[in-house]
C-alpha cells in the first residue's frame, strides 16, 4: 500500500490530500513517525525518525496521531481482495503482502493483466492506492514495487534481475540497514550492480551469512533470513508485543504498574483476536540513558488471560528494575504461540473460567464502541494510545514488522 | 573447647545436616556448622534459616565450649580421614586443629555467637510412624510446585487429626491425596502446616535414617510438634526445624473427584513402560500422550511432534463407551515412580475436559489418590 496509514486518514478527511501529513503523534511528543506522506518526505522526513526531529524539518507538517484499529481493518480488507486472485498470500505486515501467482495465467491472464485487475480491485473496494512489483522472486517483486510507488505498477522480466538491480543503490536491498550500508560504501561499494561483481567469498569474509545473502540479493534472489524461508500464506503471528515511551521519564510506581496494565491487555486482545495461547512472556524495559533490559518467563502453560500475564510480567518488573533509575520505555511481548492452552487446570478452574468470559465479553464491547471502552481496572491511569508502525521505506526482516503485532517473524 | 570423636560418627552427622546448609553466600556464617562441646557429646547445627538441622554424636569432651567451621569444607577433609580417633581443638581466633593419625590441619572458622539461634522445641504434641512419613513424603512431594509465582503451592499440605495423616500436594495442574489412618494420641482436633519442598525432602531422609534402625513394623516413631511459625520433627537424636509456609493452600476436597466415570485396571510396570516407549514422539513442549479406552483395549498415541508418531496398545477389561483423553506423560510416570509397590493401578477418567485418577486397587491400609487434568491434544 501506498504512505498507507497517511493514505486511510485522507479517506477520511480528504483535505489533507497532498500535504505533508505525519502519523504517529503530536508534534512536540516523544515517539517516532509511524508514516509519512509523500508530500513531507520531500523534507526528508521518513517513518521511525522522532517526532520532534520530523517537526524541525517540517513545521507546516500536519501531525496526527493515527488509528491502529481502522488501519488493521483495511489491512484486513486489502487482504480479503488479495486472496481473490491467489490461494497464497503472504501478509509480510500490515501493509505489504506477496502473492503467489503460479499457475493463475490461465484464470487471470498474463501477469501485467492480472497486476492490472488487482491494482483497479484494491482501489474501488478500499479506495486506497497501491503499488505492485512483479518478478521471479520475492526480493525482485518488493524492490519492483518500491520503485513502481506511487500508485504504480512494475514487472521484472525473467532473466533480466541482475541487469535491472544492478543501478540501484545499495539502500533499496532490503535488509542492508544503516551499519552495513557504510561497510560497503566504505568499500566503494554504492551500487547493487558492484555487489554482484564480487566474489561471494569476499563478501562472506566481510559480512559471514549476511555477506552470502546479500551476492544472492545482488543477482535478484531470495536470499537471507526472511527471503530463504518458503513461502508461507500463514496467517498465525509467531508473537504479539506492544510498548510504549512515556511522556516523561517516570519512577512512579503506580503509573509504571498502570502501564503494564495497559500493555499486557493491549496483547492478550491480540491473542484472543488470533485465537491463540501464549506461552513466553517477556518484558522490556528501557531506562532513561537508553540501556535496555529484556527479561522473558515460560509460563507452565500457554494462556490468553490478562490476569495470568500480568501476574508474570509484574512479577518479571519486581526481579529486574532497577531501583532509582527513570524509566523511559516499557514493553510486553507474548511468544511460543500455541493453538490450544495444552494442560487444562485443575485448582482455579473456575476463576480461570471467569476471566475467560469476562473477557470474550470485553472484547465485544470493544469491538462494538472501540478499544477504551472496557478496560482492567489496573490499567486505567494510563491513558496509553496505541501506535502501529507502517514499514520502514526500504528493508525487510526484522524492522519490516508492524511494530504493535508481529507479523510472521522469521528473521 | 577440646575433644576427641570418631571420624566416621562426625562425617554421617556433618552429611545429614549438608542439606540445611546455606548455599548462597549472603549470610557468610551460614555456610558454616555450627560445633557445640557438651559433657559426653559433640552438637552440630545447621540452618539456612528456613530449615535446621541439629544432631549430635558421642565424643570424649575435654573443654566445653563452641565454634563455627565451613560445613562443605569440613565434611570434605573430614571424609578423607581413616576411621579413626580425631582429635579436635579450638585454637585462638576461632579456627579449629584437627589432629587424625599423621594428619595435622588447621580449619578457618567464625565466632559461634554469630550464629543464629535454633527455636525452641515445644512440648510434644504426638508420636508420628516414620514410615507413615516416608510414604507420606514419596507419594506426593513429587506434585509440589516448582513456580514461585504461586508461592503456596510450593509445599505440600500435612495435616494431622486424632485419627488420620494426611499429605496433599499440587501444582496446579495436578494433585496428590495420601491419607493414612492412625490413631494419633495428644490431638484434638487438627494440627496444619505447608511444608516447603526442600523441607519434604530433609524430612524423608531423617525419617528414613530413623527407619532403618528397626523392623519393617510401624513402631518407630517421629516425635512432632508445632509452634506459631515452626514444625518441629525429632528424629531419634536428630531434630529438624522447619518454618511453615505462609498462605491459604487450595481448597483440596473440591478438586477430588466424585464420580468416578469410566474405570479400567491395568499392569503397572507394562502400562509404564508403554507410556516412556511412546511419550519419547509426543510434542516435547507439552509431553502429552492421549488414551484411547475402547472395548478390551487401553491405546496410547503420541503424534504432533515432527519427530513421527508412535502408538501401543494394552489389553484392559472394559466394555463401555469409547473415550480419549490427553495427559502429560510426566505426570503419568511421576504417579507410576511413585507407586513401585503396586501390581496394579487403576485410571479413571470421566471425559477429555475432567480430570482423571490415578490410585493402587486394593490398597486398605492408606488412601491414596492421584488427580490430574487433562491436557487439549
Amino acid at each position: 500500500m501506498d504512505a498507507f496509514f497517511v493514505s486511510v486518514e485522507e479517506l477520511a478527511d480528504p483535505t489533507l490530500k497532498g500535504k505533508p501529513v505525519v502519523v504517529g503523534g503530536k508534534a512536540h511528543e516523544r515517539g517516532v513517525v509511524s508514516a509519512a506522506s509523500y508530500a513531507v518526505r520531500k523534507f526528508g522526513v521518513h517513518s521511525a525518525m522522532p517526532l520532534r526531529e520530523a517537526y524541525r524539518r517540517c513545521p507546516q507538517a500536519i501531525f496526527i496521531e493515527g488509528s491502529p484499529a481502522k488501519y488493521r481493518e483495511y489491512s484486513r480488507k486489502a487482504r480479503k481482495i488479495l486472496k481473490g486472485f491467489s490461494p497464497s498470500v503472504e501478509m509480510a505486515s500490515i501493509d505489504e503482502a506477496y502473492l503467489d501467482m503460479t499457475g493463475c495465467e490461465r484464470l487471470l491472464g498474463p501477469p501485467l493483466k492480472a497486476a492490472h485487475d488487482l491494482h483497479e480491485a484494491v482501489r474501488a473496494e478500499t479506495g486506497l492506492p497501491c503499488s505492485l512489483g512483479i518478478g521471479c522472486s520475492r526480493l525482485t517483486a518488493k524492490i519492483g514495487s518500491g520503485l513502481a510507488k506511487p500508485n504504480g505498477i512494475l514487472r521484472v522480466m525473467p532473466g533480466a534481475e541482475a541487469a535491472f538491480l544492478a543501478p540501484l543503490d545499495i539502500a533499496r536491498i532490503p535488509g542492508v540497514g544503516k551499519t552495513m550500508q557504510q561497510k560497503l560504501r566504505r568499500l566503494g561499494i554504492r551500487k547493487i550492480g558492484q555487489i554482484a561483481q564480487q566474489d561471494a567469498g569476499f563478501l562472506a569474509d566481510r559480512f559471514g551469512k549476511a555477506g552470502l545473502a546479500l551476492a544472492g540479493k545482488a543477482r535478484g534472489e531470495d536470499a537471507g533470513a526472511w527471503f530463504s524461508a518458503p513461502f508461507t500464506d500463514r496467517e498465525t503471528p509467531k508473537s504479539f508485543s506492544h510498548e510504549t515511551t512515556f511522556g516523561e521519564d517516570t519512577m512512579d510506581g503506580a503509573l509504571i504498574d498502570a502501564t503494564l496494565a495497559k500493555l499486557v491487555q493491549l496483547t492478550a486482545r491480540r491473542l484472543r483476536e488470533h485465537r491463540l495461547f501464549g506461552r513466553t512472556v517477556q518484558l522490556k524495559i528501557r531506562y532513561s540513558d537508553f540501556t535496555t533490559v529484556t527479561r522473558a518467563r515460560t509460563l507452565d502453560s500457554p494462556t490468553r488471560l490478562d490476569s495470568v500475564i500480568l501476574r508474570a510480567i509484574r512479577e518479571l518488573f519486581r526481579k529486574n528494575r532497577q531501583r532509582g533509575r527513570p524509566v523511559r520505555l516499557l514493553g510486553v511481548h507474548i511468544g511460543s504461540l500455541e493453538e490450544s492452552e495444552g494442560q487444562l487446570p485443575l485448582i482455579d478452574k473456575e476463576q480461570r473460567q471467569k476471566w475467560s468470559r469476562a473477557l470474550e465479553a470485553a472484547d465485544a464491547l470493544r469491538d462494538r464502541f472501540g478499544e477504551s471502552a472496557v478496560g482492567l481496572a489496573a490499567a486505567l491511569r494510563h491513558g496509553r494510545r496505541e501506535r502501529v508502525h507502517e514499514n520502514p521505506a526500504v528493508s525487510a526482516g526484522k524492522e519490516n514488522l508492524e511494530k504493535t503485532e508481529t507479523a510472521p517473524n522469521r528473521s | 573447647m577440646e575433644l576427641t570423636l570418631k571420624t566416621s560418627d562426625l562425617v554421617e552427622e556433618l552429611s545429614v545436616g549438608q542439606g540445611a546448609v546455606e548455599k548462597k553466600t549472603t549470610i557468610p556464617v551460614l555456610s558454616n556448622v555450627l560445633i557445640e562441646a557438651r559433657a559426653g557429646e559433640v552438637v552440630l547445627t545447621a540452618t539456612d534459616l528456613e530449615i535446621s538441622i541439629q544432631s549430635s554424636c558421642p565424643a570424649a569432651v575435654k573443654e566445653n565450649g563452641s565454634t563455627t567451621l565451613p560445613s562443605r569444607r569440613l565434611l570434605d577433609y573430614v571424609r578423607l580421614l581413616p576411621d579413626m580417633e580425631l582429635a579436635f581443638r579450638v585454637l585462638e581466633n576461632q579456627s579449629a586443629s584437627l589432629t587424625c593419625g599423621r594428619s595435622r590441619t588447621r580449619i578457618a572458622g567464625m565466632s559461634a555467637e554469630n550464629y543464629p539461634e535454633l527455636p525452641e522445641m515445644p512440648a510434644v504434641l504426638t508420636h508420628i510412624p516414620a514410615k507413615v512419613l516416608t510414604n507420606a513424603i514419596s507419594k506426593t512431594s513429587f506434585a509440589v510446585a516448582d513456580e514461585e509465582s504461586r508461592y503456596t503451592l510450593t509445599g505440600a499440605l500435612l495435616i494431622i487429626r486424632e485419627d488420620s495423616l494426611v499429605m496433599v500436594a499440587t501444582d496446579g495442574h495436578r494433585m496428590a491425596y495420601f491419607e493414612k489412618p492412625h490413631k494419633f494420641d495428644g490431638i484434638s482436633g487438627e494440627v496444619k502446616g505447608l511444608i516447603p519442598k526442600k523441607a519434604l525432602a530433609e524430612l524423608s531422609m531423617l525419617a528414613e535414617k530413623l527407619a532403618a534402625q528397626g523392623d519393617e513394623s510401624l513402631t518407630i516413631m517421629v516425635d512432632f510438634a508445632s509452634d506459631e511459625n515452626h514444625l518441629f520433627f525429632r528424629c531419634g537424636k536428630r531434630l529438624l526445624v522447619m518454618r511453615k509456609l505462609t498462605g491459604q493452600f487450595p481448597d483440596y476436597e473440591r478438586v477430588l473427584p466424585r464420580e468416578a466415570g469410566m474405570s479400567i485396571e491395568i499392569g503397572r510396570e507394562e502400562f509404564m513402560a508403554a507410556v516412556r516407549r511412546v511419550a519419547q514422539f509426543a510434542d516435547e513442549r507439552s509431553r502429552a500422550v492421549r488414551l484411547e479406552l475402547e472395548e478390551g483395549q487401553l491405546k496410547l498415541i503420541a503424534s504432533g511432534s515432527d519427530a513421527g508418531e508412535s502408538e501401543e496398545s494394552l489389553p484392559t477389561v472394559y466394555s463401555g463407551d469409547r473415550v480419549q483423553v490427553g495427559f502429560n506423560s510426566v505426570y503419568m510416570l511421576d504417579f507410576l515412580g511413585a507407586v513401585s509397590e503396586a501390581r496394579n493401578v487403576e485410571i479413571q477418567f470421566k471425559d477429555e475436559e475432567s480430570a482423571g485418577q490415578f490410585r493402587i486397587p486394593g490398597e486398605d491400609s492408606y488412601d491414596y489418590r492421584y488427580v490430574v487434568m487433562p491436557m487439549r491434544v
